[in-house]
């Protein structure tokens, strides 16, 4: 099918993330009111298309076919597309791939990508159970595998002995991301400030790993609108955000598959950029602001090299730098990531994609001087899958 | 029989029994429900094993019913090195999944050159904490793990289940 049109992401919303007194139902709810507040013009019967992205809506929330369900709730009356999507932390940056390609087809001419999660449980223990269902179950999970903070502690005592990184340069990014968030009123930890110090005293997570290393699971939703170019000029006056290439890419499902030499070196990661850059037509110099997937501090100086805004082994210094901090040469997750924000898996990429568009049209919080181009990635589970979205305020061509 | 039928509907031992939980942490491993449950019995044996492709010669891991690589369904078992060196690991101190006992020791392994399995992450057992280290040897290890009922022609079996870990060649003294 040959492309008619450019696809923009419109605007969206996001509920408060946290642990929260609510139903998954109810946070969508909030997501889309949000949504809906920051796009006047918008009718929910002008929504055409729906992709509701979760993993843990069958296990917590008793709602398997979930789509429906949001359909009701937010009175829609989808013709085009309405289906669940799960790619566990890439959601809803996966759902936003997917409406991108179904918009620019044709198929659907306004589509809602919301992405949610209630984590917790009356139990909150049994938060840990469904851990182990999020891997490779019968494999890697019956290992103990399932729980993320072993299996990134031993990737970052493998980037600290192969490439010299230190404690001291993960915790500047988990500063970094804390202060980011510290202004984010829907971040769960909000507006809780970090310093070197308080990261580095700490106590022990997985070594070498200490609280503010690791971000938190959260319940939360979030809500975007993604449509044409054409019908976006309808809803809204501000500057328009093309979503301008996308890439995916996975290669294995548990620890005997991995793609690395060692788990230091992510070369799925490296391909699913390699991907999105070529399809968006820019380099990783042209990246101005970005939102990249820090589940933990080592995380995301992996991403700074594999995404190529630095050299393989150099993440450490790279953060370290100020290169990520709002007067650096490339901010790094301005609305407090994953580590601030917290982590409701499904709900986690639309949350970035919206603070790129904002930073896009020139309204973000933390607001980057005059950016053009835009990053956002995701790792999936114990980075079995990596997922690229890149935005620019012009389209391909 | 009643005793059986009995505790598949208990409850955790949490909120008074009265909070259904429904995870398995292990593999269903039996016969009704797995295809490779082959694996299982060869670890009942003491053997670590995996699936290779008759047709192309492709060793893959976890075992399957076709081959990843080619597609073919000609495969047979074949044994896989039970010896590795722990390269890096670590020791949870906190929040290890429930039913595993601290210290959850995990360790990325390499299974030597020659070896079809290059890398795994494996659970390295019988090793106190902070003992072990980078270079160690580790060896295969099986053991019992909760056996699950299930029902077959309206009878109640009991499915007994082994999983494997690795542990140091050389005890800890
Ligand atoms: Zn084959």
């Amino acid at each position: 099918m040959a492309k008619r049109t450019n696809a923009v992401i419109l605007g969206g919303g996001v509920s408060k993330f946290g642990v929260r007194q609510a139903h998954l139902l109810d946070m969508i709810q909030e997501a889309a009111k949000a949504c809906s507040d920051d796009i006047p013009a918008l009718k929910p019967t002008d929504i055409d298309g729906l992709i509701v992205c979760t993993t843990l809506a069958g296990r917590h929330s008793n709602a398997l076919n979930t789509a429906p369900l949001v359909v009701h709730r937010l009175g829609l009356r989808p013709t085009s597309i309405c289906i669940r999507l799960d790619t566990l932390c890439a959601g809803s940056n996966s759902g936003i791939i997917v409406a991108k390609g179904l918009v620019e087809s044709g198929i659907s001419d306004i589509v809602l990508v919301t992405g949610a999660e209630k984590v917790y449980l009356p139990q909150r223990w049994e938060t840990n159970y469904t851990q182990l269902m999020v891997n490779d179950h019968d494999w890697d999970s019956a290992m103990g595998l399932g729980v993320p903070p072993p299996f990134f502690a031993m990737i970052a005592r493998m980037h600290m002995k192969r490439y010299g990184t230190t404690k001291e340069q993960m915790a500047h990014v988990s500063v970094a991301n804390y202060n980011y968030g510290s202004t984010n009123p829907n971040a769960h930890f909000y507006p809780r400030t970090l310093t070197i110090e308080e990261a580095l005293s700490a106590r022990l997570i997985a070594d070498p790993f200490t609280l503010f290393d690791c971000c938190p699971l959260s319940d939360g939703a979030s809500a975007v609108i993604i449509t044409s170019e054409e019908r976006a000029k309808d809803l809204s006056d501000r500057p328009l955000v093309y979503i301008r290439g996308t890439g995916q890419h996975a290669t294995h499902s548990m620890s005997a598959g991995w793609p690395g030499e060692t788990p230091a070196e992510w070369p799925h990661l490296k391909k699913a950029a390699e991907v999105a850059y070529k399809n968006a037509r820019v380099s990783p110099k042209d990246i101005d602001v970005a939102q990249v997937h820090d589940c933990f501090t080592i995380s995301q100086i992996i991403e700074m090299e594999e995404l190529g805004f630095c050299q393989k082994g150099e993440g450490g210094d790279y953060v370290a730098s100020g290169a990520i901090n709002i007067d650096g040469e490339r901010p790094i997750n301005t609305d407090g990531g994953l580590i601030s924000c917290g982590h409701p898996f499904g709900a986690s990429g639309a949350r970035q994609s919206l603070e790129l568009c904002k930073q896009l049209q020139g309204r973000a919080i933390n607001q980057v001087k005059d950016p053009k181009i835009a990053l956002a990635h995701n790792l999936s589970g114990a980075s079995a899958q990596h997922t690229v979205v890149i935005y620019g305020t012009e389209p391909v061509e | 029989m009643a005793d059986i039928q009995k505790a598949q509907i208990e409850g955790t031992p949490a909120l008074d029994g009265r909070y259904i939980s429904e995870m398995d942490m292990w593999p269903l491993e039996c016969q009704e429900f797995n295809r490779n449950y082959q694996f299982y019995d060869n670890l009942r044996e003491g053997r670590f094993t995996t699936t290779k492709c008759q047709k192309c010669g492709y060793i893959a891991f976890p075992p399957g019913v076709i081959c990843p690589k080619c597609w073919s369904d000609d495969l047979e078992w074949v044994d896989l090195p039970q010896r590795a060196r722990v390269v890096a690991f670590t020791e949870t101190q906190a929040g290890a999944p429930i039913g595993f006992e601290p210290p959850l020791i995990m360790a990325w392994l390499d299974f030597g050159k020659d070896s079809p399995l290059k890398h795994l992450l494996g659970r390295i057992i019988n090793c106190p904490e902070g003992k072990l280290k980078e270079g160690d040897e580790v060896k295969f290890v099986v053991f019992d793990v909760p056996a699950h009922p299930i029902e077959v022609k309206r009878e109640t079996k009991i499915c007994d289940r082994v999983y494997y870990a690795f542990e140091p060649v050389e005890k800890a003294a």
